[in-house]
């Protein structure tokens, strides 16, 4: 099992952008399955009132895109960490394919990534997977591409990723 | 009152002729909540919020037959150009209903330096209360 120390160690994300909680399993270069709690204290709720419907408490499906892309984003760098995003190769994200959202996600459920890395292809990889809680599957993710690029590209002058 | 999002800013609809072709602008304020863990000491807007700033716009000025609908699908994105803080965001969305009766939404968005993504989204008519696990 790994905790925030590694996570963080892998990751540039921070507070409130950190989404994934902790590593339960890993084949490195393979696969991981990752596990994210949904809580009503993240900031995303703190506008919801009195009278929001239920519905609107539904977990933000850009976030759990977010979450899952974040795990595979763990599995990419398992063996060659780089959490500064100002320096050596960054992980940049290119684009996705085919993700379905199944149900809503509320507060109170742990998600559970299962990320799988499909194909490397020098410093593009490819993943593939889905998200459950539960017992049921919430999100499926038919491809995400991740880019490993030199820092510089980032930088505001830079015209594209 | 909206429901949950990572957006702090709001999406501003543009006026449109065609229910089927839509616009709307936002403006990527160094407020904006994700900033400061994406990421700390060098803020550049996440893709995902792209995404959001697309699904917002989509409710926003979905026409007719797809008010009310549910995020179904991200079918696909492709970020072509970093967004940071001060940027303001130019959504172009054309709108085309499915065989199976769900809506697609293809959008292109833009900064001033040029083009940042393309978003196609698929909603579905919302039919009952989403269900709460257990």
């Amino acid at each position: 099992m790994t905790g925030q120390r590694d996570i963080r160690a892998r990751l540039p994300h921070r507070f409130p952008m950190l989404l994934v909680d902790r590593v339960v399993d890993v084949v490195p270069g393979e696969r991981l399955t990752a596990l994210k709690a949904v809580t009503c204290n993240e900031p995303w709720y703190e506008k919801l009132g009195p009278e929001t419907p239920e519905e609107d408490f539904a977990y933000p499906k850009s976030l759990l895109v977010e979450s899952w892309c974040q795990s595979a984003g763990v599995l990419a760098t398992w063996d060659d960490p780089n959490p500064d995003v100002l320096d050596g190769q960054v992980m940049l994200f290119g684009s996705m394919t085919g993700v379905e959202f199944h149900r809503p996600v509320l507060p109170g459920e742990v998600l559970e990534h299962r990320v799988r890395l499909d194909r490397r292809v020098d410093d593009t990889v490819l993943f593939e997977g889905e998200s459950r809680s539960a017992g049921e599957t919430v999100m499926t993710i038919g491809r995400i591409v991740m880019a490993f690029r030199p820092a510089e590209t980032l930088r505001p002058a830079a015209a594209t990723t | 009152m909206p429901g949950a999002s990572p957006l702090a800013g709001l999406v501003e609809v543009l006026p449109s002729e065609d229910e089927s072709r839509t616009a709307a602008r936002f403006t990527v304020q160094d407020s904006e909540t994700v900033l400061p863990g994406h990421y700390p000491g060098f803020p550049i807007f996440p893709g995902v919020c792209l995404v959001e700033c697309t699904h917002l716009a989509a409710v926003a000025t979905a026409p007719g037959g797809a008010k009310g609908g549910e995020l179904a699908a991200v079918e696909s994105t492709r970020f072509t150009g970093p967004v940071f803080p001060g940027d303001r965001l130019e959504i172009a969305m054309g709108w085309k209903q499915t065989p199976a009766g769900e809506w697609q939404c293809r959008a292109k968005l833009a900064t001033q330096r040029g083009d940042a993504a393309t978003v196609r989204l698929r909603y579905r008519p919302r039919t009952t209360a989403p269900e709460v696990a257990p």
